[in-house]
């Protein structure tokens, strides 16, 4: 009986100290953003096991890593995150000697304002923020963030449930920055989402896609990839728009956080997924772009011949990437408290 | 005539507290994937379910936390309603508010108790947390059950089992105890329920491949209702009901309506 | 040479001994972790939110920075928050006592006694079962394209699916839906222990059968009204599910705007604070409740 509890406390022991399991990975990332066949994969080639959860906001993470107790090994942060995580000490720089893929990466894609020399991350997808719309229902074309505002749509409104995104939509309009900080300007943004508050049926980050497919809503403010997907599916009935204000372009980077206990294997899982066969496998899985130019080979034709997900350099004049717009974000946040307190 | 009409809005009330959960399991067994018209029978999603790695994963964890929790719930609970049972017992005022806490506390403000604690204890988020967090709110349910039974038996019976002869520990397993076993069962069952199905909580101190029931449920819930959720729902419903009904029978002392 | 501790006094020690390890236990995971939450409400946050170490706490206590986060917490976009949730649980609480005390009573006082058991189990039941999941349930019933409208459209009641999700009567019926239980209960207690020779007196002496109701049950079952009204009210001001998953995610509550400082507003600490100055209001209620209960004489039946 002893010796049972002994044992037992031994492992309850082993089990609390966390110790590193050389042969696990713990990855942390957006829902539905990597193939089960990527995972696969991976495990039959390195025989790590892997193991995948699930956030649907920035701010999630954030929340997570920010507790210092979440010992993920690898993380995909967007753009605007990154900055503060790094300031926190919350990831760590990349030992890019160990990425033997990376010259695969598109170089137009490195370098960006979040990531000097990309010193924390590695690009993983990208794309545009932009709306989609039901064409049967309305006919006359949408090129515009107007309709967004439109009373005649008033209960057929999507809109992200995000702040910043929200914002941005709003700023636009305005033919401001999407990183504007200037308070008056920021409150006069939110003056305008007060008043479109009443036309919008729901807030939603998740099921947007799903939401305007099944008619609850005729317009939906949403990311692309899935966007692309409901257009695919039905071109005659549905298109996604970039609007001609411009809007938000995004970039989801792979970082591996400071608490990771298995870095080795979040190395090893990075190059893999820089690998042009991965990537292009990831693409085709979760139908967004990939920052990958080695993988264009293997992308079915569909996805890089449609301009919902790869658009022209051309037609993304005007759309900027969201940055850390630092002590400002508290107000955007209490401003949009009381966009939701109406 | 009056009594019709209660009858008829008891019965409305019924329809309306059972029709979702019905209607789900119905849909689980729907052929058609979206919208809510009976297409067919169907036990595909059923079969879908025990093919997804993740859910599969997810229920076991659920179920481990769910024992072990109940566990330790458990005998700390029938240990705290026996010495709040006792008049001579110190400190049962300060006890009993410390047991009414979880229910008093709303979930989220626990949650974020229980985040920052471990945060600041440095506690890797995981099962354990988990487990822990489970734990926590536990141990008040079965409390409350076993005293409620306490209540409803005859104290003096261990005394004359003393009286004649027996040590405190003997009349304590051989006299209260079995009295007490239906109470403590059934609060375990109920205890049980209650963490397979927490998310609030868990949703907070969850870490890395610790992603219960609830959890995997609520973010495909988000991503839009696939009946592999109906599925998986009416299963988790389904357990649920019956392990409350089975406490109930217990708690259903001889001859009294006992009730939680 | 002590004296001897007699039986009772025995048994008194040993009740002792069986507290301290739920003191332990519940002491380390509940009060604890309410404490250090406490701590934090007072620091102000750092960059991604979390409690931000003070270097120079003399000046931070001679400053009144330490209240910070709690003058904060009074803003009024924060209690104009906090009005919206109470108003939403007071509307709950008022339903539920509306749609609840019939079935309460009927069971208590109509039911045949054989079928009360069942028929309160029954009630009972679907209160242990996951609340997300019910919940989720209501979204398929409610949706343009739901069980509800489906129906309605079959029988020829309407002609256009009726837009009933993502609107505050989702969200209400979602709430009360949750907490239909909390209410049936402790008013079927109340009324259960009434003495129906009252009910045979009342109508000997005249009174009709809405009159017996109002000036004899009624207020004989206010113990188990009052108790459900708490119990129903408590977990309503706290609830933030219910908003996002039936209301489209319109209104913001109490508990969204905890969890917000959590994720995107990047303020653990005025989110600790705000979710403390919660947890007090339900404390104040409750022993609000309580002081009454024991004035009128009325038992706690919580």
């Amino acid at each position: 009986m002893k010796r049972v509890f002994a044992l037992l406390c031994l492992m309850g022991l082993m089990l609390t100290t966390g110790c590193a399991k050389k042969s696990e990975l713990r990855i942390y990332t957006w829902t539905d953003y990597l193939p089960q066949e990527v995972i696969d994969g991976f495990h039959q080639r390195t025989g790590i096991t892997v193991t995948v959860d699930t956030y649907d906001s920035n701010e999630t993470l954030m929340a997570k890593l920010a507790s210092g107790v979440a010992a993920y090994d690898l993380v995909v942060p967007s753009d605007y995150i990154i900055q503060p995580l790094i300031r926190q000490k919350l990831i760590v720089p990349l030992d890019k000697s160990r990425l033997t893929n990376l010259p695969n990466l598109d170089p137009a894609f490195l370098n960006q304002r979040f990531d000097p020399g990309n010193g924390y991350s590695i690009p993983y997808l990208w794309g545009t923020t932009g709306l989609a719309y039901d064409k049967k229902k309305i006919t006359t074309p949408v090129d515009s963030w107007d309709v967004l505002f439109d009373p005649q749509w008033t209960g057929k409104i999507l809109m992200l449930n995000d702040p910043r995104e929200c914002f941005a939509v709003a700023l636009k309009r305005m033919g401001k920055s999407i990183n504007e900080t200037d308070p008056a300007v920021l409150h006069q943004a939110a003056d305008m989402l007060k008043k479109q508050h009443a036309l919008v049926r729901a807030y939603n980050s998740e099921d947007y896609d799903k939401t305007l497919a099944s008619g609850d809503v005729l317009i939906a403010h949403g990311w692309n990839g899935q966007l692309a997907k409901v257009v695919s599916q039905n071109p005659d009935q549905f298109a996604y728009v970039l609007p001609k204000e411009g809007g938000t372009i995004w970039m989801d980077n792979v970082c591996i956080p400071t608490a990771a206990n298995n870095a080795d294997a979040a190395y090893l899982f990075m190059n893999y997924i820089l690998e042009p066969e991965q990537a292009a496998k990831i693409v085709n899985g979760v139908s967004y772009a990939s920052a990958n130019s080695a993988a264009k080979k293997f992308i079915s034709p569909k996805i890089l011949n449609d301009p919902n997900i790869y658009p022209a350099a051309d037609k993304l004049k005007g759309w900027e990437f969201l940055d850390d717009i630092g002590p400002t974000s508290r107000l955007v946040d209490d401003l949009w408290t009381e966009i939701k307190s109406q | 005539m009056k009594h019709r009409w209660l009858l008829i809005h008891s019965l409305g009330v019924y329809v309306f507290l059972y029709g979702p959960i019905l209607l789900l399991a119905a849909l689980s067994f729907n052929r058609s994937p979206i919208g809510a018209t009976w297409t067919g029978l169907t036990f595909n999603w059923y079969a879908k379910l025990f093919s997804d790695a993740d859910i599969i994963d997810a229920a076991q964890r659920s179920l481990l936390i769910a024992a072990g929790a109940t566990a330790v719930a458990s005998v700390l609970g029938t240990a705290a309603a026996l010495a709040l049972s006792r008049p001579g017992t110190r400190g049962r005022g300060p006890t009993a508010g410390l047991l009414y806490l979880p229910i008093i506390v709303p979930e989220i403000v626990t949650g974020c108790a229980l985040l920052t604690f471990f945060s600041v204890w440095r506690w890797e988020l995981s099962l354990w947390t988990v487990g822990l967090a489970h734990i926590s709110f536990s141990v008040s349910y079965v409390a409350i059950v076993v005293r409620a039974r306490l209540a409803g038996i005859d104290r003096t019976l261990e005394d004359a089992a003393q009286d004649l002869g027996a040590s405190p520990r003997a009349a304590f397993w051989r006299v209260t105890f079995p009295m007490i076993l239906p109470g403590v069962v059934a609060g375990a069952l109920l205890v049980f329920t209650v963490s397979i199905d927490d998310y609030v909580i868990t949703s907070f101190v969850a870490g890395p491949a610790s992603t219960t029931l609830p959890l995997r449920i609520a973010s495909m819930v988000k991503t839009g209702l696939t009946p592999e959720v109906n599925a998986v729902s009416t299963l988790l419903l389904g357990l649920t009901m019956i392990l409350v009904l089975v406490a109930q029978r217990l708690l259903r002392g001889p001859g009294e309506g006992s009730h939680i | 040479m002590g004296k001897t501790r007699s039986r009772s006094q025995r048994k008194g020690d040993r009740g002792t001994m069986l507290l301290l390890p739920t003191w332990l236990v519940l002491g380390g995971l509940l009060l604890l972790p309410l404490l250090i939450l406490l701590g934090t409400s007072f620091h102000p946050p750092d960059d991604v939110g979390n409690p931000q170490a003070i270097s120079n706490w003399s000046q931070f206590f001679h400053s009144g920075d330490w209240a910070h986060n709690y003058v904060q917490s009074v803003r009024p976009i924060y209690l104009r928050v906090a009005w919206r949730s109470l108003w939403l649980a007071a509307i709950t609480t008022g339903l539920c006592l509306l749609i609840g005390y019939p079935v309460s009573f009927y069971i208590a006082l109509i039911a045949p006694q054989r079928r009360k058991n069942l028929l309160l189990a029954l009630a009972v039941i679907p209160f242990w079962t996951s609340f997300l999941i019910r919940i989720s349930a209501w979204r398929i019933i409610l949706q343009d394209r739901g069980a509800l409208n489906a129906l309605l459209l079959h029988l020829h009641l309407i002609y256009e699916p009726l837009r009933l999700m993502d609107t505050p009567l989702a969200v209400l019926i979602g709430l009360v839906y949750g907490e239909l239980p909390f209410m049936i209960l402790p008013v079927y207690a109340s009324l259960e222990k009434l003495d129906r020779t009252l009910l045979e007196a009342s109508s000997d002496l005249g009174a009709s059968g809405r009159g017996t109701f109002w000036r004899v049950v009624w207020p004989l079952s206010m113990p188990g009204v009052a108790a459900g009204c708490v119990l129903v009210f408590i977990p309503g001001i706290g609830q933030f599910i219910v908003s996002d998953l039936l209301g489209g995610s319109r209104t913001m509550l109490l508990g969204n705007l905890v969890q917000n400082q959590y994720t995107s507003g990047r303020d653990k600490p005025l989110g600790a604070a705000i979710a403390l100055e919660l947890t007090a209001a339900v404390l104040a209620m409750l022993i609000a409740y309580a002081i009454a209960a024991k004035r009128r004489g009325m038992e706690v039946a919580l």
